[in-house]
């Protein structure tokens, strides 16, 4: 009799057995299979300048993912793709007190349309003036990162959805993904070094010569250090100082066109924070050194800042150069050689006073113009405050540097005709001189302006060891003399710059399930083995 | 992700092997320390296979996409041993036909389950990261024990020498079928692309086959006697 009673077990628990598989499957509607996704982040800034804090304080980061459309918003990490971007949203995310704002950037930021460029550069100094104890960063968009992105917009819209059955059910099977950084909590970078580097060309004739002086300063800014690459500003500015180095240089290597005038170059650190390194090097060089270029014979200082694209170029001064200066001789053959050379070039000379009291000095050459130096500073931008000059935004591949090499032949050309002293001299404005061999080389500026843009330039990143402050130090060294490198290392009681660390992460992107859908899945396992137990219990066959 | 997950997954792969030993009849009769043996058994012989196929064959150097149809035929064959070995067990055994049959059954599933299931269940499911692949782990342990008791079946009755002639076909081709659906699920797999689920459905169903089957021998058997 039992084997009949087992057969009849048999098929019945054979049979169940693939029902209840199917039974489950329809139940749970299994998703595909994705595995954790692992990306970089780069974090916002975090600096301290002069006392004040700015930047995103937080790094650490172990939060389930929502998008900014989302209801509930607190202590999740918010998602949020640039082209949805905005200030308000921002805010939003703040004022429920989020964990995190994560932004996504497209891979190619040529991609994006120009206004939303334009309007994401304007909003960085309100988002690092902006006092968040959140962690901030910016990731680059993937494939992955996108399905992520979408999946957990798809679960965060349909939260406030219709019927009970269907949000149990949403909830049961929706993929949830929790973010979490690898690294540790941001701490300030004790001792870091800012290096200068400076390098001369002396002039002929013996002693009391003056002096030029060529600043650029070669770091970038933006509202993620990592992702500062800088191409206007100021890579073109080091472009056109290394071009005119090596112009220069070819000139005064020749006894008949050495001139009369020490030419100094300097490429100053720490630039986009309050010209630190400009700062420190004319404390060490007018205070504490007997016998410096800079303490005697001081024709101008002339600032390099901006000088890639448009067919605008101002020298911004502190105060108007008076009459027969050599600083009143350099703006003339500015204009001389705009209105000759090149017409359709727009050149104005803008007048600034500087303000003390402000936060940050606002041109390079109001440093110069506190110690008393005759200086001023050259920029295609008008404003010192306009978003050009502290964007993520200004990449080699949104910002076009067609201007650039005009813009270098522009100011060779009145360099020398200062130097040489061409107009009293009688020679006409429409001699160029930098022609044939000496001419303004494009590729070179080219390759120069894609060398610094392909990795970030921020001070933050380039200690005295970094491949890009050697490199620059070994061009330098091929056209000039003496050159050298200058640390500034901000004061250990009272420090003028504070920088953080923990800039750029790994961030894992985790599937998790909802603690209801362990609930059910229990509540499914025990219904199963309780069907088991049931169907041997009654057929028990030994 | 998470401990509750490991419990869940746990309790679906090891339940039905407490519910088996308990409602065979097994605990009636001491069995316990003989299941142990047979895992202790199950051990040796994978041991045995594992020093055989890393000695004997060589790694495979095709290209990576290619499926290497008669290497892991051969591999497969190695498989073998766990039939000497099932038969190792249950002649060790005194008692009825049913009885040898349960008790190697249980002990070579249990220990299976315990080398190939527990770590990998331990270690993964308890992480942060869900994947389906954990309750598909412990689904795939319970059809497992179906196909142990399928197979220690079949040997038993290959081994009878009181097995009618007629029989003698179908069972050897069910011998063969237990020892090559490793093979056989591999090749479903890589032909048909099937995805998880599909597959685990698949093995079920020819689990289940291959059992059903050698049940109504095993009946007709018993029966005949």
């Amino acid at each position: 009799m039992f084997e009949e009673a087992s057969e009849v077990l048999e098929n019945m628990l054979k049979w169940s057995f693939p029902l209840s598989l199917v039974l489950f499957l329809v139940l749970v509607c299994p998703l595909r299979a994705e595995a954790a996704h692992e990306f970089s982040v780069y974090r916002m800034q975090q600096y301290d300048l002069q006392g004040q804090t700015y930047g995103s304080r937080n790094a650490i980061l172990n939060t389930e993912a929502r998008t900014v459309d989302a209801e509930v918003l607190s202590r999740r990490c918010v998602m949020v793709r640039l082209a949805d971007f905005s200030y308000e949203k921002y805010q939003k995310a703040l004022r429920q007190s989020a964990g995190a704002v994560v932004i996504i950037l497209p891979q190619n930021m040529s991609t994006m349309p120009q206004d939303i460029v334009q309007q994401f550069m304007e909003l960085e100094p309100e988002l690092l003036a902006t006092e968040t104890i959140v962690p901030v960063y910016f990731a680059l968009e993937d494939e992955e990162l996108l399905s992520i992105y979408t999946q957990t917009q798809i679960s965060s819209s349909s939260q406030g959805s219709s019927s009970a059955a269907e949000v149990l059910l949403h909830t049961a099977t929706a993929n949830g993904f929790q973010m979490v950084t690898s690294g540790a909590q941001s701490k300030a970078v004790s001792d870091w070094a800012i290096t200068s580097l400076e390098g001369r060309l002396t002039g002929a004739g013996g002693e009391d010569l003056p002096t030029i002086v060529l600043v650029a300063h070669y770091d970038s800014f933006g509202v993620a250090p990592w992702l500062s690459y800088g191409a206007d500003s100021n890579g073109s500015g080091v472009a056109v100082l290394l071009e005119l180095a090596r112009l220069f240089s070819r000139l005064y290597s020749y006894k008949r066109t050495h001139a009369g005038y020490n030419l100094l170059f300097f490429l100053s650190g720490g630039g986009k924070f309050n010209y630190q390194g400009t700062k420190r090097w004319l404390e060490d060089n007018l205070d504490h050194t007997d016998s410096s270029l800079l303490q005697d014979n001081v024709a101008f200082v002339l600032c390099l800042d901006t000088l890639g694209n448009s067919d605008n170029l101002h020298l911004h001064v502190s105060k108007p150069p008076k009459e027969g200066s050599p600083q009143h001789a350099l703006l003339k053959e500015l204009e001389t050689v705009a209105a000759h050379q090149h017409p359709d070039l727009k050149f104005s000379m803008v007048h600034k006073k500087i303000n003390l009291a402000d936060d940050t000095l606002a041109w390079e050459h109001e440093r110069f113009g506190i110690r008393r130096l005759p200086a001023f500073t050259l920029s295609h931008l008008e404003s010192h405050r306009s978003p050009a000059r502290h964007s993520i935004m200004d990449m080699r591949s949104v910002s076009s540097l067609e201007g650039l090499s005009r813009n270098t032949k522009v100011i060779a050309e009145a360099l020398a005709r200062v130097i040489y002293n061409l107009t009293e001299k009688g020679v006409g404005g429409d001699l160029q001189i930098f022609t044939e061999q000496m001419q303004v080389q494009e590729d070179q500026l080219a390759s120069l302006v894609d060398w610094l843009t392909a990795q970030p330039r921020a001070a933050q990143l380039l200690d005295k060891d970094s491949s890009i402050v050697n490199t620059l130090e070994y061009y330098l060294s091929r056209y000039l003399k003496d050159v050298k490198r200058h640390l500034v290392r901000a004061d250990k009681r009272d420090p003028e710059f504070v920088f953080y660390d923990q800039l750029k992460q790994t961030m894992n992107a985790y599937r998790v399930k909802p603690a209801i859908f362990d609930l059910l899945l229990a509540v499914c396992i025990a219904s199963y083995l309780g069907v088991l137990y049931l169907a041997v219990q009654f057929h028990v066959w030994f | 992700m998470t401990l509750f997950h490991f419990g869940n997954c746990f309790s679906l792969a090891y339940f039905p092997y407490f519910i088996t030993y308990k409602c065979s009849g097994l605990s009636e009769y001491n069995a316990f320390w003989r299941c142990v043996q047979a895992g202790a058994t199950y051990l040796f012989v994978q041991l045995c296979k594992m020093l055989f196929l890393a000695t004997f064959f060589p790694t495979w150097e095709g290209g990576a996409g290619v499926y290497d149809f008669v290497g892991e035929f051969m591999k497969a064959t190695v498989d073998l041993a766990d039939l000497l070995g099932l038969h190792l067990v249950m002649s060790r055994n005194a008692g009825k036909g049913e009885y040898k049959i349960m008790v190697a059954a249980m002990g070579w599933a249990t220990a299976e389950l315990i080398m190939s299931r527990c770590i990998p269940l331990w270690v993964g499911a308890r992480g942060i990261e869900f994947d389906w692949k954990y309750i598909q782990m412990s689904f795939d342990s319970n059809i497992s024990l179906v196909h142990y008791i399928a197979m220690a079946a079949v040997v038993w009755m290959f081994t009878r020498y009181d097995l009618p002639k007629s029989f003698r076909l179908p069972v050897t081709i069910l011998l063969g079928l237990c020892v090559y659906k490793g093979f056989l699920m591999e090749l479903f797999v890589h032909v048909f692309l099937l995805g998880s689920w599909t597959a685990l459905l698949v093995k079920a169903v020819l689990t289940g086959a291959i059992s059903l089957c050698s049940l109504f021998l095993f009946v007709t058997l018993v029966h005949s006697n």
